[in-house]
């Protein structure tokens, strides 16, 4: 018999809890979290927006390809119930995008995610005290809201992702976040570098990249990030269609990038 | 450009005059005049331990510069290799982490130093250092715009090498563009397609797009759909 939520969700605190512990990575960590939160919450898809810094957002984890669109349509057109949870730092729930009300308050984004199905939306805030660093986004494709069970649920996994994201339990300053933040963000950019190496190494999507790149971290224990590094660096080659690679590095410790010629 | 990159760039070429392109020098003195510091530098690196200063606004930032590289210590080697940025409010809370460094940059005057990584994932070009003689953490505004001035010197220093900062109407930044996961990608797979580093890749994308008028992220789509490729060999915009 399948657990129930409350057993599965006790279950991802402690999968999120230990990869905060050993060999972290930031970018493995927040895709997870995006996948547990469509699997534990009910809902169809989730995004993960950050704040770069810069007083804009980027997108750096989504568990589909419709999450991602939906996620980046907002950016770039500035509007739409991630936006808006970003700059009030409350949680904003829509259980139908198609009503009349929701269309004149987002007219770009409201039609665009009807069409690509989502018919609700829940974007909870990622708060370190009065900061907002960024927000997870919860996509559903029937229109009803998240019952109040999954709110609190996800409410507690945003929690975590907060307290991953910025790793050092007592974050103390704002100067510190901004140096957490800037990492991840540049992490996110590289598995985007090491994407389009393997895309074009092997013929195919920078989607099937990700897939061999996240399928061979996992089965290899080598986090993701690092991976990425290594595919960059060229001492790492994923072969197609398999887990099998060819390292020259060894497989634990801090990447150092040898100097360049 | 996204509001803020069109303000520090209208800043960086107000602190320029004459017709050349516009200087790494000039973002240098835009930044120690609108980032809340006494001086700014902008080294260029090439790995922890290849550093070569480009430019700096005053002889305190290049004396800084210069004892970084002499002691082998500070933040700017420390955030090279980490890849965020390195902010230090007060100069005397890291005696114990650089020891040969800070004791002679206080004794210089410095109370607080702020660097930036010129990064862009895995594409590393240098350092942007702050500093101000009286301690203090960066006000909020001070420090987002002071993470724009480090992406606009990574594309002035990589731009440099392909000659397109001297085309009309040049802007480093096309804000919308480079959050778009494309960009990333498609220098990936210039890379692949041309065999070169990341870092040629990114320019030789840049340097296509500027030369067609056209969006970095657009073009950058068009190769990630397999519509354009990069072929060894002369590219608009680009010296052989």
């Amino acid at each position: 018999m399948a657990a129930s939520v409350g057993e599965r969700l006790a279950q991802t605190f402690v999968e999120l809890a230990d990869t905060l512990v050993v060999g972290f990575d930031l970018m493995e960590f927040l895709h997870t979290l995006t996948e547990r939160s469509v699997e534990l919450l009910g809902v169809d898809a989730a995004g993960l927006l950050l704040a770069d810094g810069r007083g804009a957002l980027r997108m750096v984890a989504a568990s589909t390809e419709q999450a991602r669109v939906a996620e980046l349509f907002q950016i770039q057109n500035d509007e739409g119930p991630c936006v808006d949870c970003y700059r009030s730092g409350q949680v904003v729930s829509i259980s139908d995008i198609g009503a009349a009300d929701i269309a004149k308050r987002w007219p770009r984004f409201a039609p665009a995610a009807s069409q690509m199905g989502f018919a609700g939306v829940h974007a909870i805030p990622m708060q370190l005290r009065d900061q907002v660093i960024g927000t997870l986004n919860l996509f559903r494709t029937a229109p009803d809201g998240l019952d109040s069970a999954a709110a609190r649920a996800a409410r507690a996994l945003v929690d975590v992702a907060t307290i991953g994201i910025l790793q050092e339990r007592a974050v103390r300053q704002q100067e510190l976040v901004a140096e957490q933040l800037q990492a991840a963000l540049h992490s996110r950019v590289m598995i985007e570098q090491a994407k389009g190496i393997l895309a074009e190494r092997h013929h195919v999507t920078p989607d099937q990249a990700f897939l061999m790149l996240r399928r061979y971290a996992r089965n290899n224990n080598r986090p993701l990030t690092l991976l990425a590094a290594d595919v960059i660096e060229g001492t790492a080659d994923i072969v197609k269609s398999s887990s099998q690679v060819r390292t020259r590095q060894p497989p634990q410790g801090k990447a150092e990038r040898p100097a360049r010629p | 450009m996204s509001d803020r990159a069109a303000r520090v760039w209208a800043w960086i070429t107000a602190a320029h005059d004459g017709d050349t392109p516009v200087p790494v020098a000039a973002l240098c003195h835009a930044a120690a005049l609108r980032l809340g510091v006494d001086g700014a530098s902008v080294t260029a690196m090439s790995g922890p331990v290849m550093r070569e200063p480009v430019c700096a606004s005053d002889e305190l930032s290049a004396r800084l510069e210069e004892l970084q590289f002499t002691t082998g210590e500070g933040p700017g080697a420390d955030d090279f290799r980490v890849g965020s940025p390195m902010l230090i409010a007060e100069m005397g809370s890291v005696v114990a982490r650089w020891p040969g460094f800070v004791s002679a940059a206080m004794a210089a005057g410095a109370g607080a130093m702020f660097s930036f990584p010129l990064q862009a994932g895995a594409i590393k070009a240098g350092i942007l250092t702050l500093y101000r003689a009286l301690p203090g953490p960066m006000a909020a505004e001070e420090l987002a715009n002071g993470l724009v001035f480090a992406d606009i010197a990574l594309r002035l220093l990589l731009d440099a090498s392909s000659g397109v900062i001297g085309f009309p109407g040049y802007r480093p930044l096309d804000g919308m563009s480079e959050s778009r996961a494309e960009v990333h990608q498609a220098t990936g797979m210039i890379s692949v397609q041309l065999g070169v580093s990341l870092e040629e890749a990114f320019v030789r994308l840049r340097a296509h797009a500027f030369a067609s008028n056209a969006a970095l992220g657009d073009v950058a789509a068009e190769v990630v759909d397999r519509g354009l490729r990069f072929a060894p060999g002369a590219q608009p915009g680009q010296e052989p």
